[in-house]
């Protein structure tokens, strides 16, 4: 049985957390510099994401990210489409 | 001598030894001063000129590196041979404006005259955080002169690339000494050193910023080769991560305490703004 799991829901919530503001009004298609994240911050949200789905991304496709969908994108690929 | 500092004078011979025996270069012989564009573009000189403002902050960089590694006589004397090579970057970069006919001599000196208006403080202050800020500060660096030296080569000015070439090799060195003493520092204490890895990821400004004149202006120029998001996590955290053995995963648990107490440290500043403003 496949759990269904929002993945944008979860970035909202784990963004907020890490820098301690509301990011509510955040789509697929918000692009990331534009929501003021910076680096070190997305990696925090990478890795936190990670932590709680038990997935990995490779190191090299968190260079590619630069909407908020892709990275929902790739952590869907890694929860194997259970979403 | 205590097995800390033996660990660290034996990074500096290291550093020191290879320096002497290959990387060596002299302003006035190893540059090729006649392949000067003098056509190249006005761009291509701005940014020769925002990096040689940078570098000309030399006295206050040595002065606060010096004294904040001054008991870690390896780290003190790395110091002490950085700033001669800093110098002749900024050297190289001078003699390049000067002899493209880019500036004239006047033009260097007013602009050394605004440089030194202000002062360069350091940024973190103990010197476990001031090796890292150098680690992390000499690899943009290099990353940035790399991409510079590319569009001086696209711009067929074959003296400010090799120049660049020399700058960038040397940045290299730097970064690689600077790890060595992380590495060894992870070894004594891993958690308070990625701790103190995390605060200066999470609070860490290339040296210019606030400092140069017209420092913003020169960025837009300078935007197209320096460092956006994908290049900062591909060209320098991951491989400062990767090169010291530690992985990001590791770092979540100090990285997320550096990036709340940054976030508390910014709002704090937006309320006392608020303050004087009302």
């Amino acid at each position: 049985m496949s759990t269904k799991i929002d993945t944008l829901d979860m970035f909202k919530t784990v963004a907020a957390r890490v820098d301690k503001r509301e990011f509510q009004h955040l789509t697929r298609e918000s692009v990331i510099t534009d929501l003021g994240i910076d680096s070190l911050s997305m990696m925090q949200i990478v890795g936190e994401m990670e932590t709680e789905l038990d997935v990995m991304i490779p190191d090299e496709d968190l260079v590619e990210l630069v909407t908020v969908g892709d990275l929902c994108d790739k952590v869907e690929a890694r929860l194997g489409k259970t979403v | 001598m205590s097995r800390l500092e033996e660990k660290l004078f034996a990074e500096y011979t290291t550093f020191f030894e290879k320096a002497e025996r290959e990387r060596r270069w002299n302003v006035y012989t190893d540059i090729p001063w006649t392949q000067v564009n003098r056509e190249a573009t006005e761009d291509l000189a701005l940014c020769a000129e925002t990096f040689c403002s940078v570098e000309m902050y030399l006295p206050d960089y040595v002065a606060g590196g010096i004294n904040v590694v001054r008991k870690y006589f390896g780290q003190a004397w790395f110091q002490a041979n950085w700033g001669y090579e800093e110098s002749k970057h900024s050297l190289a970069l001078m003699q390049y404006l000067l002899r493209s006919g880019k500036r004239t001599e006047e033009q260097m000196m007013d602009l050394q005259n605004r440089l030194f208006e202000k002062k360069w403080d350091l940024p973190f202050h103990t010197a476990r955080q001031m090796t890292f800020y150098g680690c992390v500060q000499e690899m943009a660096t290099c990353v940035i002169y790399l991409k510079h030296r590319e569009r001086a080569a696209a711009e067929n000015d074959v003296c400010l690339k090799t120049i660049y070439d020399y700058v960038a090799r040397d940045e290299m060195a730097h970064t690689r000494f600077y790890q060595g003493v992380i590495k060894v520092l992870l070894e004594e204490d891993r958690p308070g050193t990625l701790a103190d890895m995390a605060h200066v990821f999470a609070n860490f400004e290339m040296p210019g910023v606030g400092l140069v004149p017209d420092y913003d202006s020169r960025i837009l120029k300078m935007r197209d080769a320096g460092i956006d998001r994908s290049v900062f996590i591909q060209k320098i955290y991951m491989p400062i991560l990767k090169y010291l053995g530690v992985s990001r995963h590791e770092m979540l648990a100090t990285q997320r305490t550096a990036l709340e107490n940054r976030a508390d440290a910014r709002a704090a500043t937006a309320v006392a703004g608020s303050i004087l403003t009302a």
